[in-house]
This record gives C-alpha cells, sequence and structure tokens, in this order.
C-alpha cells in the first residue's frame, strides 16, 4: 500500500519526477564517463606501450608515467651501452613529440630510428604505402587515417610542418604516428638525444637481470620494465588524474544530492496536509521518514537505470564515431556510480523526511 | 462500568509568541462505551481542541486523558501514536482524504498503516454498509461531497477503532448528504455499537445523538 502510495506520488508531479531522475541519471552517467574514458584512455596508452615490444623502458629520471611528459631528453649515446649488457638484443631510441597543430587535439607522436624500433618491436604491419624514406614522411596508424579520413600520399601538418603519409600501419605500437628520429631532433633542438630508450631482451627470462644491469649502469635514471610500467597505468598513480577523476565525481554526486534535496524539500512542504493526515492515520515517524526515503530511492533507482543505459548509448555513439577515444565500463563501476546515486538520493532527502516526520500534525492539517 | 474516555481537569494553553490563548479550562467528562455524544458551542470554545487532545494529537498542557483504560501523559509519543492507530479512528469537516489515491486507496492505506494489515471482510462490510462499494476506484475529485466523507468514514474505522471522533462531519455538506452520512453515523453506532464523538453546530445533527455536551469558553457547561 505504501508503494501504491508512493508510485502515486510520483506521476502527481512528473515534470518535478522526471528532473529528478535526470538528475541522477546525469550524476551516473558522467561518473561513468569520467572514470570510463580516463581509464580507457589509460588502459589504451598502457596498451601500446606493451605493443612496442620491449621488455624495458628508461627515461630520464622525473619523468611521469605519462609518456613525453618528460624531463630534458637523453644523450643518445646511451643506447649503445645498453646494448652492450649481456642478453640485450637491440635498443630503440625515440624521442616523444607531441602534436597540437593542424586539426586539433593532442597526438603523440614518435621520432624513431626504423631499423632499431623493427628490432624491438618486430616491425609494422603495413595496411597500405611502406616505410620512412625521407625526412619529411609519417607513418599513420589506422585509427588515425579512419578518424581523420586521410591516406598515403596525403600531406598533414605535424608541429607546424608539413609531411607526408608514406604508409598506413596497424595501431598498438606507442603512439599512432611515427616520423623519422633525426627529424623529431632537429625540430625540436635535441640533436643526437632521445626521451625514452626501448629495451628487448634475449629472451623474456631475462627480464629481472637486464633490468639490474640497466639500473646500475644508469643510477640517475629511471629504469622501469613494462609489466612493472602496465601495472602502475592506473589513475591511482597518476595524481593529477586522480585528483580530476576525484572532483569529476564529487560534482557528479553534489548534482544528484542537491536535486533530490530540493524535490523532496519542496514535495513535503506541498505535501504538509497529507503528512498530516497520515498522522491522524496512526502513521509513526518512521512510517513517513521511510515513506520518503523510499520516494526518493523509487526516483534513484530509476535514474540509475537510465544513466546506465545512456552511458552505454553513449559508449556505443563515441566509440563508432571517435574510435581513438575508447570508454572503460566496469561492473565495478557501474555498481559504484548505483551506489553513490542511492547514497547520495537518501542522505539528500533524510533532511526532509525528518522534517516531514517531525511536523506538528494539527499544524499540518490546518495548512493550506 | 469503566468508561471509554475519561477526561479529569484537562487544560490546554496555545502559546503563539508571548500570547496564551486558553482552549480548555478544566474539562471533565467521561463517555461509556457504545455512546453517541454531541460537542455543541460557539466557535472557538475549544470543541476542535478537546477532541485532538482525546485523539492524541496534541498534548494538553495539564490535566489527564483516560481513553480505554490507558492514561496518556505515561505514554512516550510513540505509543500515544501507536495507540491512535489501534484505538482511535478521526473524521473532518475537510474530509482529508489523500488526493492522488483512489477510496480504494485511503481505506486500504489506513488498514496498511494499522499493523494488522489489509482485512479483505472488515473492507467489505465497511463499504457496503456506508455505500461507496460502488465508488471505490474513483479519485477524491471525482466524488461528490457526501461520497468523500463516507470514504472518510470507512477509513477511520475500518481497523474497527474503540472511538470514533469526528469534527463537524457535515460541516460542508448540503442537507440531503449531512442527513445521509449522519445515517451513517447512526449505524455505525447502533450496528457496530461503535462509540462516536462528534462536533457539530447543526441542530439536527446533535438531535440524532444519545447525548449532547455544551461547550463554552473551554468548559463543559452543560450535559
Ligand atoms: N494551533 C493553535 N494555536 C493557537 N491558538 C489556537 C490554535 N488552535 C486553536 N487555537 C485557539 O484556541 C481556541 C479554541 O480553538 P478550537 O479550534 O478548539 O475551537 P472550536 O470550538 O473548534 O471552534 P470552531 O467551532 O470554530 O471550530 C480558539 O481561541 C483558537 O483561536
Ligand atoms: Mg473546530
Amino acid at each position: 500500500m505504501i508503494g501504491k502510495m508512493i508510485i502515486a506520488n510520483v506521476l502527481h508531479r512528473p515534470i518535478r519526477t522526471i528532473v529528478s531522475i535526470l538528475a541522477v541519471a546525469i550524476e551516473v552517467g558522467m561518473v561513468l564517463l569520467v572514470v570510463g574514458m580516463t581509464t580507457g584512455m589509460l588502459s589504451q596508452a598502457a596498451a601500446r606501450i606493451q605493443g612496442v615490444g620491449a621488455d624495458v623502458m628508461v627515461q630520464p629520471s622525473g619523468a611521469s608515467l605519462f609518456l613525453g611528459v618528460s624531463a630534458a631528453p637523453m644523450p643518445i649515446k646511451i643506447a649503445d651501452l645498453i646494448e652492450q649488457l649481456p642478453h640485450v638484443q637491440a635498443v630503440a631510441p625515440v624521442l616523444l613529440q607531441f602534436n597540437t597543430s593542424g586539426t586539433g587535439g593532442l597526438n603523440l607522436v614518435y621520432g624513431i630510428d626504423p631499423k632499431t624500433f623493427a628490432k624491438v618491436s618486430g616491425g609494422f604491419v603495413f595496411y597500405s604505402g611502406g616505410p620512412l624514406r625521407n625526412p619529411w614522411d609519417v607513418l599513420v596508424d589506422d585509427f588515425y587515417a579512419r578518424s581523420k579520413r586521410v591516406k598515403v600520399g596525403d600531406t598533414i601538418n605535424l608541429l607546424g610542418h608539413d609531411f607526408h603519409i608514406a604508409g598506413v600501419v596497424e595501431h598498438g605500437k606507442g603512439a599512432r604516428l611515427f616520423i623519422p628520429l633525426k627529424t623529431a631532433q632537429d625540430m625540436s633542438g635535441s640533436k643526437n638525444r632521445a626521451s625514452i630508450f626501448f629495451v628487448k631482451c634475449t629472451d623474456v627470462g631475462y627480464t629481472d637481470s637486464v633490468l639490474a644491469a640497466v639500473k646500475k649502469l644508469l643510477p640517475d635514471h629511471n629504469v622501469l620494465s613494462v609489466r612493472e610500467y602496465m601495472s602502475m597505468m592506473t589513475s591511482n598513480n597518476l595524481p593529477e588524474l586522480s585528483d580530476f577523476v576525484t572532483v569529476m565525481i564529487g560534482i557528479a554526486v553534489g548534482i544528484g544530492f542537491l536535486v533530490i534535496f530540493l524535490s523532496m524539500y519542496t514535495t513535503i512542504t506541498e505535501r504538509t496536509r497529507e503528512i498530516g493526515i497520515l498522522k491522524s492515520l496512526g502513521a509513526s515517524k518512521a512510517y513517513v521518514i521511510n515513506a520518503i526515503l523510499q520516494e526518493a530511492g523509487l526516483m534513484c533507482i530509476i535514474g540509475i537505470a537510465v544513466g546506465i543505459g545512456g552511458t552505454i548509448g553513449l559508449k556505443i555513439l563515441i566509440e563508432s564515431n571517435f574510435p581513438t577515444i575508447p570508454v572503460n565500463l566496469t561492473v565495478l563501476w557501474v555498481i559504484r556510480a548505483g551506489a553513490l546515486a542511492i547514497g547520495g538520493g537518501l542522505i539528500g532527502s533524510f533532511y526532509p523526511a525528518l522534517r516531514a516526520a517531525r511536523l506538528d500534525p494539527i499544524d499540518a492539517l490546518g495548512y493550506e | 462500568m469503566d468508561p471509554i474516555i475519561a477526561t479529569e481537569d484537562l487544560k490546554k494553553i496555545y502559546r503563539l509568541g508571548k500570547v496564551d490563548t486558553p482552549a480548555l479550562r478544566g474539562v471533565t467528562l467521561q463517555i461509556q462505551d457504545g455512546e453517541f455524544a454531541a460537542i455543541v458551542g460557539p466557535s472557538g470554545c475549544g470543541k476542535s481542541t478537546l477532541l485532538y487532545l482525546l485523539g492524541g494529537l496534541a498534548s494538553p498542557t495539564s490535566g489527564r486523558i483516560f481513553v480505554d483504560g490507558n492514561e496518556y501523559s505515561s505514554m512516550t509519543d510513540a505509543e500515544r501514536t501507536r495507540f491512535r492507530r489501534h484505538k482511535v479512528g478521526f473524521v473532518f469537516q475537510r474530509f482529508n482524504l489523500l488526493p492522488t489515491l483512489t477510496a480504494r486507496g485511503n481505506i486500504a492505506l489506513a488498514q496498511a498503516i494499522h499493523d494488522h494489515g489489509y482485512d479483505p471482510h472488515r473492507f467489505q462490510s465497511v463499504t457496503e454498509m456506508l455505500g461507496i462499494g460502488a465508488k471505490l476506484d474513483h479519485r477524491p475529485f471525482a466524488l461528490s461531497g457526501g461520497e468523500q466523507q463516507r470514504v472518510a468514514i470507512a477509513r477511520a474505522v475500518v481497523c474497527e477503532p474503540k472511538i470514533l471522533l469526528a469534527d463537524e462531519p457535515t460541516g460542508n455538506l448540503d442537507s440531503g448528504n449531512s442527513q445521509l452520512v449522519l445515517n451513517m453515523l447512526r449505524t455505525l453506532n447502533r450496528s457496530l455499537h461503535q462509540t462516536i464523538l462528534m462536533i457539530t453546530h447543526n441542530p439536527e445533527a446533535a438531535a440524532i445523538s444519545d447525548r449532547i455536551i455544551h461547550m463554552r469558553d473551554g468548559l463543559v457547561i452543560e450535559d
């Protein structure tokens, strides 16, 4: 019966109900999208690093886990030193560049030496075109080619210079754009320098011993096994990112909380008389609180369902239109977002519920 | 036999800011089980206040109230709420039905709030006796005043309260509907032995009761 009353109340003010449901849906969607896009981006970035095929990576000390946001690049001759260590098969120096010119967005560009990069990575898989031959050649991966609608022979502007697309390669090897190392060095004024060395062992089993040897050789550098790197690529290890995620979740939960609070607050004001009636029928404080929390809970649950459904729809839409932006939805985060929305909604409706429960029945019955 | 309702020197002072309004100034009263009593008196003499106190919706400033052998001031708020749920039914001048629920929903809600839940037999006998069986799926706005008040009476008595407290139940009704509602109350009293305490301004309404209690200025002046 209390259920019928709640449903009748919810239907009585459809606009108020829809707005509350939408607010909760936006809350849930915002949490899921922010988390989904950051983890998606991170796991994609991590997977691309893994795709390079190296076992160990060397960066200058103070380099961020986010490649390229790094300190001054290292002298390239370090590569030769590493190469002479036992069980090292190949070393690929890479100079990272960020491209912001052209069609907008931020692209990571790898300046590579095609020979050593192929030794470490096993070589590119070409969908069309061929390898880098000239200084102003660029290789793009298939995602980039698809989302920017470019093909071999086209000219694109990178780092303020026109490049000629020499080949379209399979995605997954570190970056989406590759230019010759020498060109990258010249353009950034880092002659004979590299920002990262990818080291390939003769066998994966030697990773730990190579790691130890490189650390000993380069004590002031940031030396990591790719396996470690993968496990570290979560937003928890990236303070700027985890702060961003926390703030966004806080805003989302705040929106849900405030809208539910206001919605239930106006509801009990509007229904003061009805609450008086319930009390005259012998409804206890707990009964009144329960009825109002259930009403808020019902709107939250519908809002959560709409939010999850909407997020799945958006994920499909985003991923089909922007293949370079992955959205990771996990069951864990769906549950967390739902729990946050329910929790925020119940806390938001608790004060109105308490006010309703405390109403003096006689005043409430006299209320117009 | 002990009276079903008894009050001893009941006083109620409303305090609004610095102004004290004495609404009841020492009411001592007894109502027997199965009695149909009417309370009459000029506006503002404290009739509604008395009814609210007897129904446990408000607390007296001083004095004692016994209903079915239980004394209110010795009960906690929660106990008084439970007591009201089980022993008291209210009917108001303004019907006070929940507008979002049907007639059936309004009556069933009282049963749901009452711990024993929905009792179809009682539900049917009460709605039949009050002649609202055909209107159960209407919402209040689709019912006439007389029908609304009969639904309100059904809601008040469906849980078999010991006492039915009615505050001007015919105050918003035309004479035909008033008569109908009064007859229903009469029937409830006669056939179900329902104790009824009814406030009224209407001499005809008072005339159908067993007993008329006159009030003035917060006191019972004639019984
Ligand atoms: N909530 C309140 N706060 C302050 N004063 C009140 C309150 N309720 C009633 N009073 C005052 O108490 C006195 C008695 O009021 P009550 O409503 O009991 O009278 P009544 O006999 O029912 O009148 P009526 O026939 O007009 O319904 C009146 O003077 C009224 O103004
Ligand atoms: Mg009155």
